[in-house]
């Protein structure tokens, strides 16, 4: 794909949040739109 | 005598994969450049260049950095794992169904002649699921109700004014296949803010009539495509579309249609495959995983074409549950998955199921909202047979190395197709592949572009491997 981004040699990251997590796959639970 | 859990190998575990020393496993995501390193139980992960891999397996300064955090990662998988509380419920007001589309897993007769939840008997479950969500969930946060089915609306008499009764207490979304979202059902549901989903599996009438109709097989396309352009930028509002082998071909069409009609989010979710008809529709896993991934690269190049994404939500799911696991919001992706333990489905005579996929399966019911306590149904058997369902003790899961990211769905499936929890679900070379791609996206600093708006709003960085070199 186009547009990519020179990267370093490693590449390890982790964010963190309180967890949330609620649904099953037969509905979106996407609260927030896209980005425009 | 000192017990298993406290005793500890005599091991500094200095090295990589040896003794207490961290498993990194190397995975190939099929990279130019990049191969990854894995810790499966703590769902670290590093992107290592190809020409560094060997000295990065001896580098005491990586492994260190991660050493400093691994208890963390341990504890964050832990409590995604084994330490949420329930927060949704799917409530079936109905049984019925007005259409007969070709996978759905609940069985024709229970939605040919299935029986309706009374409105009194909807009010009774909603007041005694807020009574109990005030005991367990935090302040400030509000659970969710999603009316589910077969098709909540045939039910709407009951619904509509649950809804408005309980507007205060839950979050409610609805999941329709949209023949009887008429203008006013549209307003209503609008008005209160109500989450709508629609199911359609291709924009191409002949595709998407192979799967979704009428019992008597007549095509509901055209009711679907008024639906869609009647709740054009309503933000609640987003579409499933069901991957199964008669519309895979058809996906980036797909992408097109939604981004095309303002859809912000989108879920092409593989065919769940519980009951014998879907299986006969099932595609192929790397067959399908190409068609998969030529609509995800649409997505983003549609982006970059308007500035206006379209987000697939599964996979940008798999994608959080790798740069943030608590983040996300999908929970069939963890082992074990939400089912039993985040949210349970209710069905209209009370009866309480693990999960939707299980409400056609009798020897799931455990217990009945009507009569019994909901935390004693939580620790009935037909529950535990899904909450304690572990990627553990399944084989291939036990030694795989992206376990935490797939968390081998679905236990209906693996119960209906093999009779038997402890194996995988339908799908596993799909999720492999879906994996590796969302790695390749990380190492070619995308991985963002595929995200929903402020998707990592509320989370903090808490490992950054590069932030460390410079700081040395």
């Amino acid at each position: 794909m186009k547009n990519q981004k020179r990267q370093s040699k490693i590449i390890a990251t982790r964010k963190s949040c309180s967890a949330e997590g609620t649904g099953l796959s037969h509905y979106i639970l996407m609260d927030k739109g896209a980005k425009k | 005598m000192v017990s298993k859990h406290e005793f500890k190998a005599p091991s500094r575990g200095l090295s990589l994969n040896s003794g207490n020393g961290p498993s990194l496993i190397p995975v190939d995501i099929k990279h130019p450049n990049y191969v990854a390193l894995i810790e499966p139980d703590t769902a670290f992960w590093s992107l290592v260049e190809k020409s560094a891999l060997a000295d990065t397996l001896a580098d005491a300064d990586f492994i260190d950095a991660y050493k400093q955090k691994a208890d963390r990662f341990a504890d964050e998988i832990q409590k995604l794992r084994f330490g949420l509380a329930l927060n949704a419920v799917y409530v079936n007001p109905t049984a019925r169904c007005n259409l007969n589309c070709t996978y759905c897993y609940i069985p024709q007769d229970m939605r040919k002649s299935g029986v309706d939840m009374t409105k009194d008997q909807l009010i009774q479950s909603l007041t005694k699921l807020r009574d109990y969500f005030k005991k367990v969930m935090p302040e400030g946060r509000l659970p969710q109700i999603i009316f589910h089915g077969a098709e909540p609306l045939l039910n709407k008499e009951a619904v509509f004014p649950a809804i408005e009764q309980f507007k205060n207490d839950f979050r409610f979304g609805v999941q329709t296949n949209g023949v009887l979202l008429d203008d006013e059902a549209i307003e209503f549901l609008v008005k209160h803010g109500v989450g709508i989903g629609l199911s359609l599996d291709a924009p191409i009438k002949e595709v998407a009539d192979r799967t979704r109709k009428t019992w008597s097989g007549e095509s509901v396309y055209e009711n679907t495509l008024r639906v869609m352009e009647k709740l054009k930028g309503y933000d609640g509002y987003n579409v499933i579309c069901t991957v199964t082998k008669e519309n895979m071909a058809n996906l980036t069409d797909v992408v097109d249609f939604f981004h095309g009609q303002g859809v912000p989010a989108i879920m092409l979710n593989m065919v769940r495959c519980t009951l014998p008809p879907a299986r006969e529709i099932k595609p192929d896993d790397h067959e399908v995983a190409e068609y998969f991934f030529k609509a995800l690269n649409r997505t983003y190049e549609l982006y970059k074409e308007t500035g206006r994404k379209i987000v697939v939500a599964n996979f940008a799911n798999i994608l959080v549950s790798i740069l943030a696991p608590m983040a996300r919001r999908l929970m069939c992706d963890i082992s074990p998955c939400g089912g039993g333990r985040i949210f349970f489905a209710l069905a209209p005579d009370g009866g309480m199921f693990p999960c939707s996929e299980f409400i056609g399966l009798p020897e799931f019911c455990g217990g009945n909202l009507f009569t019994d306590d909901i935390d004693e149904v939580l620790q009935t058997k037909e529950f535990k047979m899904v909450t304690e369902r572990k990627v553990e003790d399944i084989n291939p899961c036990n030694k795989c190395a992206i376990r935490h990211f797939c968390g081998s769905p679905c236990p209906a499936e693996a119960h209906e197709m093999h009779g038997d929890m402890k194996c995988t679900g339908a799908f596993c070379e799909f999720y492999e592949e879906q994996v590796r791609y969302a790695f390749r996206l990380i190492a070619d600093g995308i991985a963002e572009d595929f995200l929903w708006q402020e998707w990592d709003k509320d989370t903090e960085t808490i490992f950054d491997y590069q932030q460390l070199e410079l700081a040395k």
